[in-house]
């Protein structure tokens, strides 16, 4: 495994297939950034059930415009426009999961809860990276993404809790994006994915991350009195 | 190595736009149960999220 540590000045002089993968995961990293908002700005900004959740869903849409515009500035130094994510429509988004349209308040708390976790596990694969200015944007951009998650988890708790068709509607999110939290970490075969291990780009396999993410929500779920949905009902990549 | 054209503007006119919405937000934060700030700052944040997701980027570096 490659552990240099690489400087915005020597990138050029790194092997073609370092330069292609670090284009690729930027882009894709700024697509799912801006794919959050582009999700629920529309339909839950106005709709949110309090004024104060309503300022919390335009803060989090702030924050991963800011998280988009950072991603965005280290690609665009190595080359790389990944502007084209800002206009694309939702159906041609790199991960399925942001393909859709968050209409429900419940579907915005559990994406918080399930889908904004993943994000933290995506960048706790740069952890450390061979990439240095991707690893020095990380403290900040982690530690807002841990303010989503802390939210969407007990904005789901608490839905749960009141029961009832409250909770209903919260399973019936939960099940929708629990497989699509895990198709998000993508093929557990996945030769690009050794690449990146190869090239310093990232630490685990899929299939290390989807097993301890699957460690860490499932008894999560379980204490909110919610069941855990079926891993393989409606998955596309194993 | 050449950067991506606009790279810095696009930069900083999303950091003005960050910038505008933290202001929004943190103004009316504090002020939770005065419903005209807060609704003002609300709306200000839905313009300003409305033109984001628009994604004119060649109108917003006119």
């Amino acid at each position: 495994m490659f552990r240099d540590k690489i400087e915005l000045k020597d990138f050029e002089k790194m092997d073609q297939e370092y330069q292609d993968l670090l284009r690729r995961v930027l882009a894709i990293q700024a697509d799912c950034e801006i794919g959050g908002p582009h999700l629920y700005v529309e339909m839950i900004l106005p709709t949110a059930p309090t004024k104060l959740d309503q300022l919390i869903v335009a803060r989090t849409a702030a924050e991963e415009i800011d998280h988009y515009r950072k991603i965005a500035r280290l690609a665009g130094d190595i080359g790389a426009d990944v502007s084209y994510v800002l206009s694309r429509p939702n159906q041609e988004r790199y991960v399925e999961a942001f393909r859709g349209r968050i209409t429900t308040w419940e579907d915005f708390a559990v994406f918080g809860f399930l889908i904004d976790r993943i994000g933290r596990y995506q960048l706790e694969e740069f952890m450390g990276c061979s990439y240095a200015p991707l690893e020095r944007i990380l403290p900040e951009v982690m530690r807002e993404e841990e303010g989503h998650i802390d939210f969407g988890t007990t904005k789901t708790a608490e839905l749960a809790a009141k029961g009832g068709d409250s909770k209903a509607k919260v399973q019936k999110a939960l099940d929708c994006w629990y497989v699509k939290a895990l198709d998000m970490f993508g093929r557990s075969d996945s030769y690009r994915s050794e690449r990146y291990r190869h090239w310093g780009l990232k630490r685990r396999t899929n299939a290390q991350a989807r097993d301890e993410y699957i460690k860490e929500v499932n008894p999560l779920i379980e204490k909110m009195g919610l069941q855990v949905p079926d891993p393989n009902k409606g998955r596309l990549y194993y | 190595m050449p950067q991506a054209p606009n790279n810095e503007a696009l930069d900083e006119h999303l950091k003005d736009v960050v910038q505008a919405l933290h202001g929004a937000i943190n103004w009316a934060m504090p002020h939770m149960n005065d419903p005209k700030i807060v609704d003002k700052a609300i709306q200000d944040c839905k313009e300003i999220l409305d033109v984001v997701m628009e994604g004119k980027v060649s109108d917003w570096l006119k």
